[in-house]
């Protein structure tokens, strides 16, 4: 076959692709577009009191005021911000702490208790003491993230690692693995789609305890935006926060951890569990 | 080395015959170190207070009687928002679940409504409803019945075709084939949502608690945090954390392990 003709295959099917892509974007977008259309009919038409529910009209002003006036793009960043170092502290520690632990069956047996206890406590529960040991801001906020991150995926770490069946630590042991080796290429993978379950679980409840804290212990952040704008019977802002909040959460979960998940069990999930 | 490996091959077969001996045993570490680090006051004793003051403002907040009733408080407030939660869930899940222009319609919907997330509708709440327990129960309901309808979903579109047509062609009418094919295939699924949906809904009545509670749990450790009283903070931690352990792993985990056993083996 000419390599001319074969390129044009290849690019009728990204075409194709593409198209069927879009199509069912459109069809994912369809019914936002139909509520859309009920909220902007429906709240002039029962004539609501704006204290109750916003108009579409009132809550796109109050985007476009938000933004240009710069407070909008302040609160995701300090959101974001704290999301984002929060996690990443947490994995830095959860991780290891988890494959040393899940190394020997003994302590991992031993230790699964306590951290199936503290992932419970996860996230919310440590608002109030969270705000006492490092007082309203950043630090209280990044501490509730972290320990909401932290213990589950250090338990699922170390659930994902114990898992791993001994005949495969034996084969590669046999094989002459030194510790290294067996940590990077049987332990890690192995414990690979546990550990981004564990993440995508654990960033959930994070998120859930970011808007929390920040409608109790902080001055910027969306949270805090919900929680102030409620004192004024705001309403437009409240549900502006609450449309933001969502869609952020979900490009987060559906664009980056699902992806993440999928792929990582596809590609090292299929080992064979005990 | 002989005598640890003694104390520790006791350990195993103390746990082999009792088994839930070590789901507590491993906390008697932790407290012995809480005890001595607070002992030694390495941080203040306002920030960190030990276990033996905890334990005192158990004793004397169970004494005057306001512990029990928080506790009864949060307890029945998860559980009328949870029932309602399941009574809405399962039949929209099944309906979604069974319909596809349904699901095209409203699943989407779905991932954005539950992206919200149950306490970023607090305020809006507040606003409609004011402070009290309808606030609260709307907050659960809400928290619960997203697992439960996402999952019934999926349990619902995991069954094969061909069981609704073997059921179908054997002469079951469609009430039937709800009751015998699409409930029991479904019900694996439905389990892991309930289990997922009530410690979603856990966290979420503590936040309520927290933010616009008048009692409860999450209201004891707030009114704590305005006092500065670390211990209460503490106690209510502990009771959560105990609470939540005893009810997931004695209650739900094993419903959820029996339903898997049960109804889980249908090939799939």
């Amino acid at each position: 076959m000419r390599p001319g003709r074969l390129g044009g295959r290849i690019w009728q099917q990204r075409a194709m692709r593409l198209r069927q892509y879009l199509s069912s974007a459109l069809l994912f977008l369809l019914p936002f577009a139909v509520l859309l259309a009920l909220w902007a009919a429906l709240i002039p038409w029962f004539n609501v009191n704006p204290r109750l529910f916003p108009t579409l009209g009132s809550v796109v002003a109050a985007g476009i005021e938000s933004i240009r006036d710069g407070t909008l793009p302040a609160h995701i960043g300090a959101s974001l911000l704290r999301v984002f170092v929060g996690t990443v502290l947490a994995l830095a520690a959860a991780i290891p702490l988890g494959v040393l632990m899940g190394v020997s069956p003994a302590v991992s047996a031993f230790l699964t208790p306590l951290f199936r206890f503290f992932s419970v406590l996860a996230g919310i529960a440590w608002i109030p003491i969270a705000s006492l040991w490092f007082g309203y801001g950043f630090g209280a906020i990044t501490f509730v993230i972290f320990n909401a991150v932290f213990f589950i995926v250090t338990y699922n770490t170390l659930l994902g690692v114990s898992t791993i069946p001994l005949h495969v630590r034996n084969a590669a042991a046999s094989l002459g693995a030194g510790r290294t080796a067996m940590l990077t290429e049987v332990l890690l993978p192995g414990a690979l789609p546990n550990i981004v379950t564990g993440i995508r679980t654990g960033l959930g409840f994070a998120w859930r305890g970011l808007i929390a804290a920040e409608m109790i212990a902080t001055n910027v952040g969306l949270g805090y935006m919900l929680f102030v704008a409620r004192d004024f019977y705001r309403t437009e802002v409240i549900v502006l926060g609450m449309i933001v909040i969502g869609v952020l959460w979900l490009l987060l979960d559906r664009l980056l951890l699902a992806p993440l998940e999928r792929r990582t069990i596809e590609r090292w999930g299929m080992v064979q569990r005990a | 080395m002989t005598p640890l490996l003694k104390i520790w091959s006791a350990y195993v077969r103390l746990t082999a015959r009792w088994p839930s001996i070590a789901s507590i045993v491993p906390f008697i570490p932790l407290f012995a170190a809480w005890w001595i680090v607070t002992a030694l006051e390495i941080f203040p004793r306002v920030f960190l207070p030990g276990p033996g003051e905890v334990w005192q403002s158990f004793v004397s907040l169970t004494w005057k009687g306001i512990l029990p009733e928080y506790l009864q408080d949060s307890i029945v407030r998860l559980a009328v928002g949870a029932a309602w939660g399941i009574a809405l869930g399962i039949p929209l899940g099944i309906v979604i679940g069974m319909s596809s222009r349904a699901h095209a319609a409203l699943w989407p919907l779905l991932l954005f409504f539950q992206a919200i997330g149950d306490i970023a509708w607090l305020p809006i709440l507040v606003i409609w409803f004011g402070y009290g327990l309808v606030t609260m129960t709307a907050v659960i309901v809400y928290t619960v019945i997203f697992p439960v309808v996402l999952n019934t979903v999926l349990g619902v579109r995991s069954i094969p075709v061909n069981m609704h047509r073997a059921a179908l062609s054997l002469g079951a009418s469609r009430a039937r084939v709800l009751w015998e094919v699409v409930l029991p295939g479904a019900l694996p699924n439905i389990v892991t949502g309930l289990r997922n949906g009530l410690g979603y809904g856990w966290r979420a009545l503590i936040a309520a608690e927290i933010i616009v509670g008048t009692s409860g749990i999450g209201f004891l450790m707030f009114d704590a945090r305005r006092a500065g009283s670390v211990v209460e903070i503490l106690l209510g931690m502990i009771i959560l954390g105990i609470l939540w352990y005893m009810v997931d792993s004695w209650i739900l985990a094993p419903i959820e392990r029996a339903t898997g056993q049960r109804w889980g083996l249908v090939g799939r």
